[in-house]
């Protein structure tokens, strides 16, 4: 996929304080992508989302949107841009319909019919008009997805998108953002603490840690092929194993074995001729939970200093 | 910038607030000319009150007499002079003065009652932009392609453009408190300029009067706007600009005696002392006014603005 990045973040480094919060970061966003942004709670996913926003102002380093610094140009990038960072958070006290026509004002040339539409997209027709302080926390994350694709934005930041959705809102949001990125060529950038959520959203994920960028991998990357296989009496069955010349994990009752999957009848096979007790072979795939939990290092969140 | 404006004023007045203000301010303006009238009525009237003539010669005499002293200083001599030219004037040309409980008199002071206006003025002015950082909507209006010193500004001309409407509101509440509960009582208002003594229009001293309390008005606005702006905390500024409204004249009095009380913001907040004759500081001339106002409104504006532009949203 070698596409101009619609967006890139170049040397992005922000201190506050004595205290590096982010540390030269630099990514590149892709259009058509959907890019996971992962990270242990203090990381840098918030600071670093909000320079891209805007709302912050990075010590050294860039962003870039389609050739242009975020700084020097911020009227013509951020009209290619669409926010919602963490809640959106709307004026409670007007209509959704008044929320959206306030943001409209505020691009250049968006018309009544195109907010129109936009309502249409998130389903909200029928409660435009009401208040947003009766929404409810689904109708307004719908509303932040609403004013984010005003403008018809070519790039996509979202933060914790799906908190306060549904299931059924949650894959609904999915679909949509798919359906954007496919058909407009929208580069989206998502950070969420939820990784199944990532995992089943995005085409590529990209994990902070300590304000620093640890890896960014393809999700359709084949992966190493595991397999789980537990068998009795456990002891034979690991000599087998290892006797096969195969790298043994024990977890629970059986063993986790790399290898890969034409072998696997050769191994039941010999199995059997060994007389074991065979209980289980399944394939065993690591979830993004324990990839991310391994490269992160477990749960401790790193050094304080949010806030 | 004018879509800007729109929707800072949209948001103004979706908010309950800012209707109550209004009702509120219509509500005191009308009812307390009622209560004016209706505790007049309840005096009673002297039976013999001497007519305006006795009363101007009897001023007349205390004047000359007062100038006769050879103790008065020189600012205390000139303003006797000019009371006494008038005094003169007005016998001279059988000019009735206003009568303190009539209609015109009751329009002509009410521009004491902007106060009302200051106070509801710096109200708006502190929340609009203290308010979207409480309520983290500063966060989807800043991630807008619109540079940040466009959003202030758009912030600041609206609330401006709000004190000019609750201007406006009060003066059109005075007067139909005026025609409600006073009756015409007609008289003329005399003034002393470049040595002659001059009849001034009514309604030119009436707006001029509005038009110098609106300089306040903007005064206390663009103070409550810096604090609200660099604070990003509503009650913080509104506090503050209100201790500062009632405070600052005593500061004034208190420092009054040292040379450097020219120079404090609150010795020039109150420019009708200028008409009426009676400025807080003897020896301020209008120039000195004009720039040290000038000076502090930059001062405000350029902190609000640079705290506005430069710093980081963390809310």
């Amino acid at each position: 996929m070698e596409q101009q990045p619609i967006v890139e973040l170049k040397g992005l480094s922000k201190t506050i304080g004595k205290k590096k919060i982010i540390d030269n970061l630099n990514l590149q966003l892709f259009p058509g992508q959907i890019t996971g942004f992962l990270g242990p709670n203090g990381a840098g996913k918030t600071t670093t989302i909000r320079m891209m926003a805007g709302l912050m102002k990075p010590s050294s380093g860039e962003v870039i949107v389609e050739g242009q610094t975020l700084t020097d140009h911020f009227e013509e990038t951020m009209s290619k841009v669409g926010v919602i960072v963490e809640n959106p958070e709307m004026y409670k006290y007007m209509s959704g319909w008044k929320n959206l026509l306030h943001f409209a004002r505020m691009n250049k040339s968006i018309t009544k019919e195109r907010i129109t539409e936009v309502v249409d997209q998130v389903g909200m027709q029928n409660r435009i008009h009401e208040k947003v302080s009766s929404y409810s926390l689904g109708m307004r994350q719908r509303l932040g997805l609403a004013q984010a694709l005003l403008h018809r934005p070519k790039f996509l930041i979202l933060d914790e998108p799906t908190n306060g959705l549904d299931p059924a809102g949650i894959r609904e949001f999915r679909t949509y953002l798919r359906k954007i990125a496919v058909e407009d060529g929208v580069s989206v950038f998502v950070s969420s603490h939820l990784l199944t959520e990532i995992e089943l959203m995005c085409d590529r994920i990209a994990i902070i840690q300590n304000g620093q960028l640890i890896d960014i991998r393809e999700m359709n990357q084949k992966e190493e092929a595991h397999y789980y296989i537990e068998a009795q009496p456990v002891e034979q069955t690991r000599e087998l194993l290892v006797g096969l010349g195969l790298t043994v994990a024990e977890s629970g009752h059986g063993f986790i074995v790399k290898v890969e999957q034409d072998q696997i009848p050769a191994i039941i096979q010999s199995m059997v001729t060994a007389n074991l007790q065979i209980f289980a072979v399944q394939p065993f795939r690591k979830t993004l939970e324990d990839q991310f939990l391994e490269m992160t290092g477990g749960g401790q969140i790193a050094e304080s200093h949010k806030k | 910038m004018l879509n800007l404006i729109r929707n800072e004023w949209m948001k103004l007045w979706h908010k309950k607030a800012t209707w109550i203000m209004v009702a509120l301010l219509l509500f005191i303006l009308i009812g307390i000319g009622g209560i004016m009238k209706f505790v007049q009525s309840t005096l009673d009237q002297p039976e013999n009150q001497p007519s305006w003539e006795e009363n101007e010669a009897e001023n007349k005499a205390f004047l000359t007499a007062e100038l006769a002293n050879p103790n008065i200083d020189d600012t205390t001599k000139k303003q006797l002079e000019k009371e006494l030219a008038i005094s003169e004037y007005r016998i001279e040309k059988d000019l009735e003065p206003m009568d303190p409980s009539g209609r015109e008199q009751s329009i002509l002071d009410s521009h004491f009652m902007l106060s009302l206006v200051v106070l509801l003025s710096v109200i708006a002015a502190a929340g609009i932009v203290a308010s979207e950082f409480s309520q983290g909507t500063i966060k989807m209006l800043l991630s807008r392609p619109v540079k940040r010193w466009k959003i202030l500004t758009s912030k600041y001309l609206t609330t401006l453009l709000f004190a000019l409407m609750l201007t406006m509101i009060s003066f059109v509440a005075s007067l139909i408190a005026g025609y409600l509960f006073y009756d015409p009582s007609g008289g003329a208002i005399l003034d002393y300029r470049n040595g002659a003594v001059v009849e001034v229009s009514y309604w030119g001293r009436v707006l001029a009067l509005y038009a110098l309390q609106f300089v306040g008005i903007i005064v206390y606005l663009t103070f409550a706007f810096m604090i609200g702006s660099v604070f990003r905390s509503s009650s913080l500024a509104i506090g503050l600009s209100i201790f500062l409204l009632f405070v600052g004249p005593s500061i004034v009095l208190f420092l009054s005696k040292y040379e450097f009380v020219k120079y404090i913001l609150f010795t020039h907040t109150d420019l009708t002392g200028y008409i009426s004759g009676n400025t807080f500081v003897p020896g301020l001339t209008w120039p000195l006014s004009l720039v040290v106002l000038t000076i502090y409104m930059l001062l405000f504006l350029v902190i609000s603005f640079w705290s506005f532009t430069k710093r980081d949203v963390t809310a």
